[in-house]
């Protein structure tokens, strides 16, 4: 798997979970506030809103990880260090999100800072 | 440069009109005093969102929901040329995107429902199509 892979991975991993956030929104609020123009403010509570905050901080991480990606490629950067960042990275983010749904509160944060120092580890590498 | 880069430039090109399109009259209804401020919670009293206009709020929210789609139309348009994998398809699918998010912010503004949903839709699945395309 090359570098560019892992982030269309991602890519798909963020989409999955943008998907099963607006399936929780719908749940609790409905399709017609959902097609709304949602003037008025309405909040999602439970594992509807831990979708909500894990989608959120995948957006985040998927922010910094692209560029590192991209990095990577153009400096001609890759090695088997930075596929195996990427990879690593892959794994704490699909670890991330039912770590998330579930409350499972260590492992939530340990693959968010595995998924952080991995992304660290390539901006590294391209330099 | 291929078709999906420029349809990328000018996709972001889009996010900083949307920007001008909030900011001008976010800034007109709150005053500068408040947008210029520290926004620390216990001085303005409510979130920013909250004190607009519904239809400044609508281009708010419309903001904050293309840097999710633009993210990854960005990824979706890298690897497609870094790849050499640009075909007529996804140079199509780029520029539906384009042409579905520029849709999006009159459609949200002006509250046609459910056509924002739709168009949405449309840009998100020219996304995700060239997602797939890159992949196989």
């Amino acid at each position: 798997m090359t570098e560019p892979t892992a982030l269309i991975l991602y890519a798909f991993l963020v989409i999955v979970t943008l998907l099963l956030q607006a399936t929780g929104t719908m749940t609790q609020l409905g399709m017609g506030y959902l097609l709304s123009s949602r003037d008025e403010k309405r909040t999602v509570s439970g594992i509807a809103g831990r979708l909500e905050r894990a989608l959120d901080n995948s957006v985040t991480a998927m922010v910094l990880f692209a560029p590192a990606v991209l990095l990577i490629v153009v400096t001609d950067s890759s090695t088997n260090q930075s596929v195996l960042a990427c990879q690593v990275f892959l794994i704490a983010r699909v670890i991330y999100l039912p770590a998330y749904a579930f409350k499972l509160t260590g492992i939530r944060s340990l693959a968010w800072t595995a998924g952080l120092l991995c992304t660290a580890l390539l901006y590294f590498l391209a330099l | 440069m291929t078709p999906e880069l420029t349809a990328l430039t000018l996709a972001a090109l889009l996010q900083v009109v949307q920007y001008a399109l909030m900011a001008v009259p976010a800034n007109l209804e709150l005053g500068a005093g408040k947008t210029l401020s520290p926004r620390d919670p216990d001085r303005l009293g409510a979130p920013l969102q909250d004190q607009v206009s519904p239809r400044t709020g609508r281009l708010m929210r419309a903001l904050n929901n293309h840097f999710e789609g633009l993210i990854l139309f960005a990824i979706a348009c890298t690897v497609v040329t870094m790849s050499d994998q640009s075909t007529p398809f996804t140079a199509a699918c780029a520029w539906t995107y384009l042409a579905a998010r520029a849709a999006y912010v009159p459609a949200y503004a002006f509250g046609l429902v459910p056509w924002r949903s739709l168009i949405w839709f449309a840009g998100f699945l020219a996304t995700t199509l060239m997602l797939v395309a890159a992949l196989i």
